[in-house]
């Protein structure tokens, strides 16, 4: 059984970086990328190109995007009943103490920041992969 | 006063004079009167006894008829005869007498017809005695005519009697009544006279007594006087002068009485005597009473000295005098001297100072103003003495020298004094320029007056502008610093991690499947993009002190360490570092920062440590500005003395990057931190032995 993970990411180099370290971590692993916070929610309310898309097990979410950002985007999941199950991680580059406080406020389900090392990304990644996908019991609706 | 005298004594004197005169005429001219009419009562009775005589003579005449008519004797017709010519005698001297009145004039005639009928009857009667003999006689004599005639004469003499004596008793009256009358006005008279002589006796006397004394007090007065009195005449001869005026020229009173008073004062007296033709002395000196003359005295010894004389004229017997109060002015000139000098002195004082200087009054009038002050406000003085002040400070000035009613002006005062209020000034030509006004109030005898002491502050006003502009112009371009620092390091660090990350993979992927060159040029590359991304986090580091900086507040600084040893973890047990503390205070700090502070310095030390164990003390103590002093003490390298400047500098390192990584930015944050916490950071150490770190905390309000 594949787990759907979808990745709110705007820059394809990190998008890239996540899909190889999560790759290197679990080959069941389904990464969906969307590239701004609009493109998120089309995605998760499978809407115009998504309306097959799969309802994700897991988002990964980062805060500054395009268009609609991470803040935003947090908020609309964990207002709708629907989505606000699915455990949303930010993951992202910024370190300020505001950003921490209010993601949690919208409540995130965990913040964590990208490392500026690969080594020490790969080795979060696997920790989530290891925490998140393996440990944790989501809900199995679809 | 003695004029005065002598005119009331010669009014009373003529008072006197004029009384006992008119006293005098009256009573002769009474008396005259009273002789008159003595004269008249006389003349009334002559005539009443020339009636008297009359009646007799008729008496004598009928009843020697009667006796002739008996006896026909001729010698009893002897005083019947003489009886007769007595009649007309007194007939003639009755008329003659009572010729100034008309009643007896008119009566006489009738009495003087009954007198002659009956002595025409008395004859008719001695003739029938002669003739016809004594029955005819008898028988005459015995006939009613001869009685009518008899009745009638005596009733006609009894009118005339009456009329005299009517006549006799009014003339007693009269005379009687101007006797009385003279009598009583010459006793009335007299003493009258006497009451007016003693009268001015007795106030001449007092006058005189009165003279004395005023004289005495004058002479006292004139002697206590406090000023040299001098009196001269017309001719400008001494007459009269006091013990000070002596004492102030140094003469005798004698020696000067009756000299001319140029002796002693040469010059400018004496001129003042002398009356032109138009004008009187009085009118010459008149000009000159109430005012001083300022003249020169020349004493006995010829040294002359300044004097002040206030003249003033005296009308007196001996015609107009002059009265001369002369003070002897030498201290008073002295003193007006020294106040001139003084006075010059400070004049020069507030010409030469730098300020504009205006003295105002309590109505807010200028006063006084020096030069400086007519530069900053275009006028000139006299354009401005006496003009409200704010007519060149429109505002905040006038209103200060209002006191309300609770205090006084002073009091108002005190409490701008020593501080520089500033205002706008108003030139003459209606601009307004900024001014600094320092007010400092001056008791003198028109009342409280205020110094003002203005400056013009338009340059510093420029200057200060300017420095504002320059200061905003300064933090701008700091803030715009920092936010650059900010932004790039931020901004930097997404592409570069996408560098470091995919140099990484390669290396990870790649190596060993490429040739030697590309392994080492993707370490190159490796190597590289992981010292840029440290760089760029302490650079992010560094900016965030100041552009994310919390608040200060009241923290533990020992828990601020604990929490610094507990993120130092790994290196303490790496190193097997010994890190010891004292107790800790309570400081006011951003605790992050202050965390931050310690980590860094404690991190230090154990990094910059040679072999053996690394031995770190933190402490901290009380300094004389009540400040908390932080030491951060090794046994470390220790640093040159040199270097203890420039290693707080941003990417200052003292070793080469294969002996210890980093980035030199280290110290740069802990100097931001505690400067921007207003401390001060510092270092002493020897080479080789180590280094202590210090710097310095506010301590909690707490314990301050």
């Amino acid at each position: 059984m594949s787990i759907e993970v979808l990745l709110v990411e705007d820059s394809p180099g990190d998008a890239r970086l996540t899909q190889e370290a999560f790759r290197e971590a679990n080959s069941r692993i389904h990464l969906h990328v969307a590239s701004d916070g609009v493109e998120a929610m089309a995605f998760l309310r499978q809407e115009g190109n998504y309306a097959h898309a799969p309802r994700p097990d897991f988002i990964l979410l980062d805060l500054n995007l395009p268009k609609m950002d991470g803040r935003e985007v947090l908020a609309h999941i964990k207002s709708d009943e629907s989505l606000k199950t699915i455990p949303t991680i930010i993951l992202t580059t910024s370190n300020a103490e505001a950003d921490i406080v209010r993601s949690y406020q919208l409540q995130a389900n965990c913040y964590l920041t990208k490392p500026v090392q690969l080594d020490d990304f790969e080795a979060l990644v696997k920790s989530i992969n290891e925490f998140w996908l393996t440990k944790v019991k989501l809900p199995q609706q679809r | 006063m003695k004029p005065f005298l002598k005119q009331k004594v010669l009014i009373a004197f003529g008072l006197a004079i004029l009384a006992l005169l008119f006293i005098g005429t009256t009573s002769y001219r009474w008396m005259t009167v009273s002789d008159e009419s003595t004269r008249w009562v006389w003349h009334t009775h002559e005539i009443l006894l020339n009636i008297q005589d009359l009646l007799l003579s008729m008496e004598r005449i009928d009843s020697s008829s009667r006796e002739f008519a008996s006896t026909g004797k001729e010698s009893v017709l002897e005083p019947y005869h003489a009886s007769v010519q007595r009649v007309a005698e007194d007939r003639e001297a009755i008329r003659s007498l009572t010729l100034d009145n008309g009643i007896q004039q008119r009566q006489l005639p009738a009495v003087a017809k009954l007198a002659a009928e009956k002595i025409q009857h008395a004859d008719r009667v001695i003739n029938l005695r002669r003739t016809q003999g004594l029955a005819a006689a008898t028988a005459a004599l015995g006939s009613e005519s001869d009685k009518q005639i008899k009745d009638e004469f005596q009733a006609a003499v009894d009118n005339l009697q009456s009329e005299e004596l009517r006549l006799q008793a009014q003339r007693s009256a009269k005379t009687e009544w101007y006797s009385n009358q003279s009598k009583i006005f010459l006793i009335l008279g007299t003493l009258f006279a006497i009451l007016v002589i003693s009268a001015t006796g007795w106030t001449t006397v007092r006058d005189i007594s009165n003279r004395k004394a005023a004289e005495a007090r004058y002479r006292g007065l004139l002697e206590a006087a406090p000023d040299g009195m001098v009196v001269v005449d017309q001719s400008g001869a001494i007459v009269l002068l006091n013990v000070q005026a002596e004492k102030h020229f140094g003469y005798r009173s004698d020696e000067l009485l009756g000299q001319k008073v140029t002796n002693i004062i040469p010059e400018g007296f004496a001129e003042r005597l002398i009356a032109d033709g138009t004008r009187t002395a009085a009118e010459a000196l008149a000009q000159q009473i109430g005012t001083g003359i300022e003249l020169y005295g020349r004493r006995k010894d010829g040294s002359e000295f300044p004097i002040e004389i206030m003249l003033s004229p005296l009308e007196s017997a001996e015609g107009i005098l002059v009265t001369a109060a002369i003070r002897d002015i030498t201290t008073r000139k002295d003193a007006e001297r020294h106040l001139a000098q003084m006075e010059a002195r400070y004049r020069g004082l507030l010409e030469a100072a730098p300020d504009g200087m205006v003295v105002v009054d309590q109505s807010g009038a200028i006063i006084l103003l020096n030069v400086q002050a007519e530069k900053h406000f275009g006028y000139r003085s006299d354009e401005l003495l006496g003009q409200k002040v704010t007519n060149i400070i429109p505002e905040g000035f006038a209103e200060r020298l209002i006191a309300d009613g609770t205090r006084t002006t002073a009091e108002a005062l005190a409490q701008q004094i020593g501080t520089g209020i500033e205002l706008y000034g108003r030139r003459k030509d209606g601009s307004e320029f900024p001014i600094e006004i320092m007010l400092s109030p001056l008791e003198s005898t028109e009342g409280i007056l205020v110094t003002a002491a203005i400056r013009d502050i338009t340059v510093r006003r420029e200057a200060e502008a300017n420095l504002a502009q320059k200061v905003e112009e300064l933090n701008r371009s700091n803030e715009e610093l920092e936010q650059f620092a900010y932004i790039a390091s931020h901004d930097l660090q997404e592409p570069l991690r996408m560098v470091a990350s995919y140099t990484q993979l390669l290396s990870k992927r790649y190596k060993g499947r490429l040739d030697s060159d590309a392994d080492e040029f993707i370490a190159f590359a490796v190597d590289g993009a992981s010292r840029m991304q440290r760089l760029i986090q302490d650079l992010l580091a560094y900016s965030r002190v100041g552009k994310k900086g919390g608040e200060l507040l009241d923290v533990s600084s020992e828990e601020s360490l604990l929490l610094a040893i507990n993120n130092l973890r790994g290196a303490i047990e790496d190193s097997g570092a010994l890190v010891t503390h004292d107790p800790l205070p309570r400081v006011m700090a951003d605790e992050v920062q202050l965390t931050q502070l310690l980590q860094n310095l404690v991190g230090n030390a154990i990094k910059y440590q040679k072999p053996g164990v690394p031995l770190i003390h933190i402490s901290a103590v009380r300094n004389a500005e009540g400040m908390w002093l932080f030491s951060i003490r090794d046994n470390g390298l220790g640093i040159d003395s040199q270097f203890f400047e420039k290693i707080f500098g941003m990417f200052q390192r003292l070793h080469k990057r294969e002996e210890f990584a980093g980035t030199g930015m280290g110290l740069a944050i802990c100097k931001k931190i505690v400067e921007r916490h207003g401390g001060e950071i510092s270092v002493e150490s020897q080479p080789g032995v180590g280094s202590t770190f210090h710097f310095t905390l506010a301590a909690s309000k707490a314990q301050s």
